[in-house]
């Protein structure tokens, strides 16, 4: 078997690549440092198995960053057999200055210079021969792109694996005799790496290197400061120039730029999109395109596709046990509080197939870096990076978006510390699922300012964003790691039809698979959560009599009519009942064409009952009893509700809820907001849910959720205030958590991402309320006052002076270590 | 003179890179190296970062680190 690395700075085309030759797709983009995990693929050419590994695209070979870690590391412990350099045709002096390092190692390299086309279109003539001659090592010219040089690169492959090699060796000069030295220095049991390349790294200070000869790092650290005395250059930027000065004798000898000084496409594009004056309506504009097109038209899209969710929901509780008049199993209550939470979660699929897709084709464009330029001294002030745009622009900036893609779209912040800001702040942003529930409570108790506190809600949660990033960076985030901003504004690129839909898709699986089954678990803790321990038997007994009334009430009505002897049994009534109910779910969810096929349907399934469902025109004891049903239907939906809300009541997330009550009174809440907050973690939309269905009391007076929220809750304007100030802050979902585990590696930060917004917002929503209650505020003042604080703070904390490092020199770190 | 300075259009070359440890390296790996030319292409339209070309690449740099690259005037 042929070990092969793959190795190649960003954005020179490497997944492109690897895909060409094993055949395997994979995450490609146009964005600095997106690879950041390792993939491999193997095939076999010729009878032999060949084994690519995507090593992590690096500038360098050093030690600075993680990618370059695991790269090294990787060559270190893995000894692959070969290393296949991808190189960017178009931008190939600074992709040799990788090269050079990776002959260095010691292994055979087998050079592919990607991305021809696009060098030949600006005007490079590159002299493929005379760089192999050169490096003496093979050279294939490709196009990843077009999908061009493949058997060329595994014929590269093949050849290289038989042909002897002799190490390469690049000659530093006045440094040689240090290397010498060093070399020396490393013993026969330090690992199987070419010992040349090992006293070099050694000599750069390369930490991954010297961890692995502990004995002699303190000699040839020793070494470093003789040659810094003796030439006044430190050995790092030494090699570095060396390098460059080998890069650059390749680049003059080999390539012959035609278009010298003439303007390439992307700098024409920049002058018109990183333009003072153009930059920032561009930048709206493509931000719009993209909100509209997801959240918008994505939402219009479910409009579509909820029926097939309803269908589904439908069939289910079909296959599920029939109730027996009230008394409804609980497996069947179980089938459809699951089918509720999956369809709550399925139901974005739409936004986020569009959203993903688009952030696909920014990134393959190269605009992702460019909007990190524009925006990068705003978000800078707030410990972010300019990077943090799209992510929070997804969490939601207008009236709706989701965590989850915005976490998602973190990944490719170089900056450690703004990364981890940027994931526990854009929960903090207008979440999709939340307007439902601000729409309640804004029509039940603010109906005349309800524009005016929407736009409050919609308008402060950036602010609220940017203070809590800022509070994070200076506090609990402070010792993270910040990476410099140094970012490659890579050239503009067309993506291709096939990598974005794939990659689309890809995540959209990924949500569905780890996201799903753990919102599913939840659903299921919650479910046991509300339903035990269940009514007491006094409850039951009571329940039962009142439906034996309601039943007894049917008969007699039905007994007048000739079919009376047919429906004097509680199994016939319950049936008919339930096929009532089902009738009328599937007509609702039904568009008017499928109306027919239903009817026909139900009269070939249930004759007999469809006879008082759709009576005949001309049956009139039919037409008695089907007003009968309507009434029955909807008694019994009432004694259901009923039911629920005492098992409600009396179910542990109710206790909990109950229990919470001395704390949460001091922001106005009372044991039924607790449970909806409680029961909202699963998916947002159940906080709505839970809330009407605890209002509506008396299902036969027929109240808007609305209205019955209004009359039956004894709250006031400033009640509801304080419940959407806690909503503003929190409840993460479980959804949200789940990704910010994913991003952040760690159950810790997920923890802290669950409690730190629902102190926040409860202290908030308890400072308002009561200080409301005390000054005898309205909803809408203690509103507003919150608003401006939260403005008035996000530009106070704005403009607080950076603090950075920007100073040098001082005694070495040796020294401050020791004392 | 240090890189920062600059007006957009300047060509110059790098005397020598006065950063440490992280940026130090990142800035020798993308080819801040002594002798090598940068031009400033751009400022960001709020003054900060700009954006460089260097080995034919663009690249861009907030200007507290540009600081600390020393350069002359070609």
């Amino acid at each position: 078997m042929i070990k092969v690395a793959l190795a190649g700075q960003p954005n020179c085309g490497k997944s492109t690549i690897f895909n060409l030759i094993s055949g395997l797709k994979q995450h490609i983009a146009n964005y600095p440092g997106v690879t950041v995990e390792k993939k491999s693929g193997t095939f076999s050419h010729q009878g032999e198995t060949i084994e690519v590994v995507d090593l992590p695209g690096t500038y360098s070979f050093s030690s600075y960053s993680l990618e370059e870690r695991v790269a090294k590391e990787f060559i270190l412990n893995e000894e692959p057999d070969i290393i296949v350099n991808v190189v960017d045709a178009s931008n190939i002096k600074r992709n040799l200055y990788l090269t050079f390092q990776l002959l260095e190692i010691g292994k055979p390299v087998v050079v592919v210079l990607n991305m021809m086309d696009v060098a030949a279109r600006r005007g490079m003539d590159i002299d493929v021969q005379k760089i192999a001659r050169m490096l003496s090592c093979p050279v294939v010219p490709a196009s990843g792109a077009r999908g061009e040089g493949k058997e060329a690169i595994v014929e590269a492959i093949m050849q290289a694996k038989t042909t002897p090699y002799n190490e390469f060796k690049i000659n530093y000069e006045e440094l040689e005799p240090l290397i010498e030295e060093t070399q020396a220095l490393i013993t026969t049991d330090s690992p199987q790496a070419s010992r040349r390349w090992l006293a070099i790294k050694a000599l750069e200070g390369d930490s991954v290197i010297l961890e692995k000869l502990p004995k002699v790092t303190l000699a040839i650290r020793e070494k470093c400061l003789d040659f810094h005395r003796q030439y006044d250059k430190d050995v790092e930027s030494f090699l570095a120039a060396m390098r460059y000065d080998s890069a650059d004798v390749i680049y003059h000898q080999s390539v012959v730029e035609k278009q010298q000084g003439k303007k390439t496409a992307t700098d024409i594009a920049d002058g018109l999109i990183l333009n003072r004056w153009l930059s920032f309506p561009i930048l709206f504009l493509i931000i719009f395109l993209i909100y509209q097109s997801s959240i918008v038209y994505g939402y219009k899209l479910t409009d579509y596709t909820w029926p097939l969710l309803a269908a589904f929901k439908n069939f289910i509780i079909g296959i599920s046990p029939e109730a027996d008049f009230t008394q409804v199993p609980m497996i069947t209550d179980f089938a459809i509080w699951m089918v509720n939470s999956a369809n709550a979660l399925l139901n974005y699929i739409p936004i986020f197939l569009i959203l993903f897709a688009l952030i696909a084709i920014l990134e393959d464009v190269g605009y992702m870096p460019r909007m990190a330029f524009i925006l990068d001294r705003i978000f800078k002030k707030f410990g972010l990076h300019g990077q943090s745009t799209l992510p929070l622009v997804l969490g939601g900036a207008f009236v709706g978006g989701c965590a989850v893609p915005g976490i998602m779209a973190t990944k490719g912040i170089a900056d450690e510390r703004a990364r981890m800001a940027t994931i526990l702040s854009v929960p903090y942003m207008n979440c999709l699922a939340k307007v439902p529930f601000y729409t309640l409570l804004l029509g039940a108790f603010f109906e005349a300012q309800m524009a005016l506190m929407m736009f409050f809600i919609s308008t402060a949660t950036l602010f609220i964003a940017l203070i809590v990033a800022k509070i994070l960076t200076t506090t609990v985030l402070k010792t993270r790691e910040t990476s410099p901003f140094v970012m490659e504004l890579p050239p503009y690129h067309l993506p291709t039809f096939k990598g974005v839909i794939f990659r689309a898709f890809e995540r959209v699986w990924m949500y569905i698979k780890k996201v799903g089954t753990i919102v599913l678990a939840v659903a299921i803790v919650l479910f046991a959560m509300l339903e035990l321990p269940g009514l007491s038997d006094e409850q039951k007994v009571a329940y039962e009599a009142r439906s034996d009334a309601l039943l007894t009430s049917f008969y007699a009505q039905a007994a007048k009519t000739s079919y009376g002897e047919q429906l004097s049994t509680r199994e016939s009534v319950s049936g008919l009942l339930n096929t009532y109910d089902d009738y009328r779910a599937r007509r609702m969810s039904a568009s008017p064409a499928q109306a027919g096929n239903i009817d026909a349907d139900f009269e070939a399934k249930a004759p007999f009952y469809m006879t008082f469902i759709k009576p005949p025109a001309d049956d009139a004891e039919a037409k008695t009893i089907n007003r009968q049903l309507r009434n029955l239907s909807r008694d019994r939906r009432g004694i259901l509700q009923e039911m629920k809300n005492d098992k409600v009541e009396s179910s542990l997330l109710g206790f909990i809820g109950r229990s919470l009550e001395p704390v949460t009174q001091f922001a106005g809440f009372d044991w039924k907001i607790n449970v909806a907050f409680l029961s909202s973690f699963a998916a947002r939309e159940s906080a709505v849910a839970t809330l009407g269905s605890i209002y509506e009391n008396n299902a036969a007076d027929n109240l808007r959720a609305e209205e019955a929220m209004a009359q039956n809750s004894g709250y006031t304007p400033l009640h509801a205030a304080a419940i959407i100030i806690f909503m503003l802050l929190t409840p993460p979902c479980i959804a949200t958590m789940i990704v910010v585990k994913l991003q952040t590696g760690s159950y810790k930060w997920m923890l802290f991402a669950i409690f730190f917004p629902i102190t926040l917002g409860f202290l908030a929503a308890s400072l308002i309320f009561t200080l409301g209650t005390g000054f005898g505020w309205s909803g809408v003042e203690a509103f507003a006052l919150f608003y401006g604080t939260v403005i008035a703070l996000a530009l106070f904390m704005g403009s607080l002076p950076q603090k950075r490092i920007n100073w040098s020199g001082g005694f070495t770190k040796s020294i401050l270590n020791k004392s | 003179m240090c890189l920062d300075e600059l007006a957009s259009g300047t060509l110059c070359r790098i005397i020598k890179v006065h950063a440490h440890d992280a940026l130090k390296y990142k800035l020798l790996d993308m080819g801040f190296v002594s002798g090598a030319q940068v031009s400033v292409v751009r400022e960001a339209p709020l003054y900060d970062p700009m954006e460089l070309k260097i080995h034919n690449y663009l690249l861009s740099l907030r200007k507290s680190e540009a600081k600390l690259v020393e350069v002359e005037l070609v």
